[in-house]
């Protein structure tokens, strides 16, 4: 997994976002037991607390549960995890569209803009 | 209680206060960085803590005694410099922490210095800079201490040196422990830390946690203090 | 805590001194077989290489003096005073602990290189029958001690004690006098060793002045014709008295290096 953080967000938010996107991925498969606070922690070179309580707000959230003594689990309620990675795929749409309008781009010219990126993908892989 | 505490501690040399009526508290199970620039009296601070100065005015305690021979076996120092004498090998070293302290665990050092290919006969003499440095803060971070004192663990050191360094410090987090850092590289070690004491001129100019400055001011740490220490 | 930096103190000063040893060993047993013939052999290269080892004996003798010595400073100045005095200051001791672990070292050494000395002279002196001889010798000073009288005899070995114990305490508060030198210049801020050097001579010079002062004014205030004008010792009475008194000042004189070496790591201790 790849830990990047900006400089105008708290860490443990930015933390919640990194985790979730572990998850929807499939970084962290449904089911599946998370390594220990510890482990994330020094493998994110964070602070172990801020990654606790980043943890426990997922936690709060439903997407990761804790067992006893066996530690946390990713949620294998999959709707769940899509609503998750809807939520991930509004956002980047969001700050996408955000950008775009700052540059001056109409509705109309954003469509058309993506679909013509979109169709010189597909030839992209039609030829390769 | 707090493991480290002061109360309007003053510290002069000369006419010049290095430290001038600092008050702070650091609380088990944090992870806190004293940061300000050269001179600011981060050092002074930590060698008060450490009884290698004594202070000219106000209270310090650590683990709520005063810095002595009691409060050495609940504090492990990191010091600027160099301290390890260097006519030892990793084993005589192993020897010496495990002797002076109690709670030193000598299977972690072991484990740590193997990961680090060191073998036991070689001496401190023979290795790097960056190698010394890490030696150092094996032996530091191997003791199961109630405050870790580290002056300026990452300056001077290539950043693979500072990575394994900052990742040490995180893989020997304990809850009932506090870990103080003195540096003035913030971006580095911003994100390991909990709280943030800045440091100026002698003064405590601000004490808070990273995400509370991170939330309220929209900035990084490492920019808030670069726009508090302006020149 | 003090068997533990003892334990260390050894061995950060066994790794010089025992070397050191072994090269007076090995000198003194060259100078021995140089005796024996190579000096006054007809071939020039025996005779030159016999006077070398010789030599080499004699600068092994000097070298292990002086290197008592200098350790003695040395592991004060540079295991408590710079770097090193980072970590060993913060290790759970008391500074007291410090000072007699250094102190104790510092003396055992001095004590075995004189032994060590000794020996090696007997190594040299070693010939066929030299055994015989130095057994004669005992017999002849054991026989020359059976006619003395009792009284003689028990004085004799008295001043010797005394006398080896005044030794003793002068390398002592000898070395006291450098540590409080030491640990005075190093508690200024700069030119730390030119203060420590001020320090040495200035303490010197202090305890001679207190010293004189002392003397003037007994004389002045007839204390030894109001206190001792009645007291008229023995010769051997006198001598022991001597002894003892010097043996009290140099006590005095180390309990005074010791107050201030103590005073100054105590409450100024100021590394760099």
């Amino acid at each position: 997994m790849q830990w990047q953080f900006s400089n105008d967000a708290p860490i443990y938010t930015q933390l919640i976002q990194q985790v979730k996107v572990g998850i929807v991925t499939g970084a962290f498969p449904p089911g599946e037991r998370l390594p220990s606070v510890r482990d994330l922690a020094t493998e994110a070179g964070v602070n172990p607390n801020t990654m606790q309580r980043a943890l426990a707000e997922l936690e709060r959230d439903g997407l990761v549960y804790s067992q006893r003594t066996a530690g946390r689990f990713v949620t294998e309620d999959n709707t769940m995890i899509n609503t998750a990675k809807r939520s991930l795929a509004e956002r980047h749409v969001k700050t996408f569209l955000e950008a775009m309008l700052r540059l001056g781009f109409q509705r109309d010219e954003i469509i058309d803009l993506i679909s013509k990126e979109l169709g010189e993908e597909e030839a992209d892989h039609a030829s390769a | 209680m707090p493991v480290l505490e002061c109360k309007g501690l003053t510290k002069r040399f000369g006419r010049t206060a290095a430290l001038d009526e600092v008050s702070l508290t650091v609380e088990p199970g944090r992870i806190v960085g004293l940061l300000g620039p050269n001179g600011s009296g981060k050092t002074t601070l930590i060698k008060l803590a450490n009884g290698l100065l004594t202070p000219d005015g106000g209270y310090i305690a650590v683990c709520g005694t005063a810095p002595g021979r009691e409060s050495h076996s609940l504090v492990s120092y990191l010091p600027e410099r160099t301290a390890i004498p260097t006519w030892m090998t990793a084993r005589q070293l192993l020897d010496f922490y495990g002797d002076f302290y109690q709670d030193f665990r000598r299977e972690a050092a072991e484990e740590m210095l193997d990961h680090l290919g060191i073998q036991p006969r070689q001496a401190v003499k023979q290795m790097s800079k960056g190698t010394r440095e890490k030696v150092q803060l094996i032996m530091v971070m191997s003791r199961a201490a109630k405050l870790y004192l580290l002056d300026e663990p990452i300056g001077g050191v290539d950043p693979a040196t500072r990575d394994y360094i900052l990742s040490t410090i995180i893989g020997n987090y304990n809850p009932e422990a506090a870990v103080v850092i003195s540096t003035h590289l913030i971006a580095d070690v911003e994100k390991v830390l909990d709280e943030v004491i800045f440091i100026s001129q002698g003064r405590v100019a601000l004490q808070s946690t990273v995400d509370d400055i991170r939330e309220e001011k929209g900035m990084s740490v490492d920019a808030l203090f670069r726009e508090v220490f302006k020149c | 805590m003090l068997r533990k930096l003892l334990k260390h103190e050894f061995r950060a000063t066994g790794r010089i001194m025992l070397p050191m040893y072994l090269i007076l060993l090995v000198t003194a047993v060259g100078s021995n077989l140089a005796g024996r013939g190579m000096l006054d052999s007809r071939f020039d290269i025996l005779n030159i290489l016999g006077v070398l080892i010789v030599i080499a004996f004699g600068t092994a003798i000097t070298g292990a003096c002086l290197l008592a010595f200098v350790l003695m400073i040395q592991r004060f100045y540079k295991n408590l005073l710079q770097d090193e005095g980072y970590l060993m200051f913060t290790l759970p001791a008391s500074v007291h602990q410090h000072i007699w672990s250094k102190l104790i070292v510092s003396s055992v050494w001095f004590i075995v290189t004189v032994l060590a000395i000794i020996a090696a002279s007997l190594v040299v002196a070693y010939q066929g029958g030299f055994l015989r001889e130095f057994l004669d010798f005992l017999r002849y000073f054991l026989e020359g001690l059976r006619k003395l009288k009792v009284s003689e005899a028990f004085n004799g070995t008295i001043y010797l004690v005394e006398f080896a114990v005044l030794m003793f305490l002068s390398l002592v508060a000898f070395s006291l006098q450098f540590y409080a030198a030491l640990a005075a210049g190093h508690s200024q801020a700069n030119h730390k060793l030119l203060w420590s050097v001020v320090w040495f001579f200035g303490i010197q010079f202090a305890l001679q002045f207190a010293g004189s002062l002392l003397i003037i004014a007994s004389n002045k205030l007839n204390v030894f014709d109001r206190f001792f004008s009645h007291w008229d010792p023995s010769p051997t009475v006198a001598i022991h008295v001597g002894l003892l008194m010097a043996i009290g000042c140099v006590i005095v004189y180390g309990a005074i290096f010791y107050a201030i070496t103590t005073f100054f790591l105590k409450k100024h201790l100021n590394l760099e």
